[in-house]
C-alpha cells in the first residue's frame, strides 16, 4: 500500500509511452537491443557505481566544496565529449567505446562524487572529535544508507547523458537505443526500458527500507 | 544570484535580423567573430544568445527554488510519489510531452525544467529547513494561531535565504539542460537564438573547420564553468 503512489506514477508513464502519439511514415521495424555494448555498458556504470562512493567517503562532506569537483562538473556533457573527440589522436584509429567511456566518467564521475558528498552530513564537531578512524567508519556506513536513493535518482540522469555522447562518438549504446525506439514508435520496447527503470525504483526503495 | 536575475530581461528580446547578402563573412572589421550562413554577425548572436540563454537559465532556476520550497515546506506527503518522479528519466517524459504538444516554446520548456528540477532540489531542501521547521520557533506560529499569509510573510525571506545557496547550480543545470535538448532537437525551433543553439552548431566543427565564433563560445563555456568553481565565499566578497 505505501509503494502505490509510486506505482501510479509509473502506470501514468506506462500510458504516456503506450498513448505515444504519431506513427512513423515508412514501416520501420524495432531497433536490434545492442548486445554487443551490454557489457561495456554494464562495466562503465559498475566502475561509476563504485569509484564515485569511495572517493566521496574518501573525501567526505567537504568533498561537496572541492575546487577541482566543482570545475570538472561544471561544464556539460557534450563539451567534454567533444574535447575528447577533438583530442583524440587520429593514429589511434577512430574513436570508439574507449574514448566514449573516457568521456562518460569525466563527465559523470565528478558530478556523482559531489551529489555524495553534499548529502553527507557534517563531522565537526563529531565524529571527527572522537578520531579519523571513527570518522571513516561513519562516512563508509552514511555512504552504504545513501547509495540506494543515490542509485535510483541518478541512474536515469546518467542514461541521458550516455544518449549525448553515444550521438558524439557514433557508437551504440543503451541512450540510443531508447532514443530509437521512441523515433520508431516501439511502444512496447520503451515499455520495457520503463519497466526496467520501475523495477530498478523499486529494488532501491527495498535497499532503503533495509 | 543578483547578476543572474539580470538577464531575465533579455528574454523579452527581439531576434536579430537576417542579411542573407552578408552571409559566411570571415572574422575582420567590423565583423570581429564573422557572420553565419544568414548573414549574422557572430559577436551579437554570441551576445544576444548568450544573455537570452542565462534569462532562460535564471527564469528556471527560480522557478525551480521557488516549486522547490513550496514542496519542501509542505507536510512530507506523497514520498514514494516524489520518489518515483525523481527516479523517471525525464526524457522519456519530455518526449511523449513534446509529441503530444506538438514541441515546446520557451516558456512551456521552462515551465517543465522548473517542475523536473524543483522534483531534485526538493530533498536538499528539505534537509536545509527541516531543523528550523522542528525548531520553537516554528512552534510558536502554531501555537499563536497564525494564518497561513501570515507564516508566509513572516517566514518567505528566510526560506529564500537558504535556498539562494543552491540558485548557482540549478542556474547551469537549467542552462546545460536547455543546449542538451536543443542538441537532440528539443525546444524552440532554430528561428530561436540561444547559447545552446550556438554550442550545438559551433562545437562539433572545432576539430576540423573551426571558426573564431566557435573558439569564442567554447571560452564562454570554460569561463562559466571556472567561474561557477570559484568558492562562494570569495564571489561574495567580490
Amino acid at each position: 500500500m505505501k509503494h502505490l503512489q509510486g506505482w501510479i506514477i509509473w502506470l501514468f508513464a506506462f500510458a504516456a509511452i503506450i498513448g505515444l502519439p504519431g506513427a512513423v511514415w515508412h514501416q520501420a521495424s524495432a531497433p536490434a537491443f545492442p548486445w554487443a555494448a551490454l557489457l561495456p555498458m554494464v562495466s562503465l556504470l559498475v566502475i561509476l557505481g563504485l569509484a564515485a562512493p569511495a572517493m566521496a567517503a574518501s573525501l567526505g562532506p567537504d568533498g561537496a566544496r572541492h575546487r577541482m569537483l566543482v570545475l570538472l562538473e561544471a561544464p556539460p556533457d557534450f563539451l567534454w565529449g567533444g574535447l575528447m573527440l577533438a583530442s583524440w589522436p587520429s593514429t589511434w584509429g577512430p574513436p570508439g567505446l574507449a574514448a566514449f567511456g573516457a568521456a562518460f566518467l569525466i563527465a559523470a564521475l565528478p558530478t556523482e562524487v559531489r551529489w555524495l558528498c553534499a548529502a553527507m552530513p557534517a563531522e565537526r564537531p563529531f565524529p571527527l572529535a572522537y578520531g579519523t578512524a571513527v570518522s571513516r567508519i561513519t562516512r563508509r556506513i552514511v555512504v552504504l544508507h545513501l547509495m540506494p536513493r543515490w542509485l535510483a535518482a541518478r541512474v536515469p540522469l546518467w542514461l541521458t547523458a550516455a544518449l549525448i555522447l553515444e550521438r558524439i562518438f557514433g557508437v551504440q549504446g543503451f541512450g540510443g537505443d531508447w532514443m530509437h525506439r521512441i523515433s520508431n514508435r516501439d511502444r512496447v520496447g520503451t515499455a520495457a526500458w520503463m519497466l526496467a527503470f520501475a523495477l530498478l525504483w523499486r529494488a532501491t526503495r527495498i535497499w532503503d527500507r533495509r | 544570484m543578483r547578476w543572474r536575475c539580470v538577464f531575465l530581461l533579455a528574454l523579452f528580446m527581439p531576434e536579430l535580423a537576417l542579411d542573407p547578402f552578408s552571409a559566411d563573412l570571415p572574422s575582420g572589421w567590423p565583423h570581429l567573430l564573422g557572420t553565419d550562413s544568414l548573414g549574422r554577425d557572430g559577436l551579437l548572436r554570441l551576445l544576444h544568445g548568450g544573455a537570452r540563454s542565462f534569462g532562460f537559465a535564471s527564469a528556471v532556476a527560480l522557478g525551480s527554488l521557488l516549486i522547490g520550497l513550496l514542496l519542501a515546506l509542505g507536510e512530507d506527503r506523497f514520498r514514494e510519489g516524489r520518489s518515483a518522479l525523481r527516479s523517471l528519466p525525464s526524457l522519456l517524459l519530455l518526449i511523449p510531452v513534446a509529441a503530444a504538444f506538438g514541441g515546446f516554446g520557451w516558456a512551456s520548456l521552462a515551465l517543465l525544467l522548473a517542475t523536473l528540477q524543483s522534483l531534485q532540489l526538493e530533498p536538499v531542501l528539505r534537509m536545509r529547513l527541516d531543523p528550523f521547521r522542528r525548531g520553537p520557533a516554528w512552534l510558536m506560529n502554531d501555537v499563536l494561531g497564525a494564518t497561513p499569509a501570515h507564516r508566509a510573510r513572516a517566514w518567505a525571506p528566510w526560506a529564500l535565504l537558504q535556498a539562494s545557496p543552491l540558485f548557482p547550480t540549478a542556474w547551469l543545470a537549467a542552462l546545460w539542460g536547455e543546449a542538451t535538448l536543443r542538441l537532440l532537437g528539443l525546444g524552440p525551433g532554430p528561428q530561436h537564438d540561444s547559447l545552446g543553439l550556438l554550442l550545438n552548431e559551433e562545437l562539433p566543427r572545432l576539430s576540423t573547420d573551426g571558426t573564431a565564433l566557435g573558439i569564442a563560445s567554447l571560452s564562454l563555456v570554460l569561463a562559466l564553468a571556472w567561474s561557477s568553481s570559484i568558492p562562494r565565499d570569495a564571489q561574495e566578497s567580490a
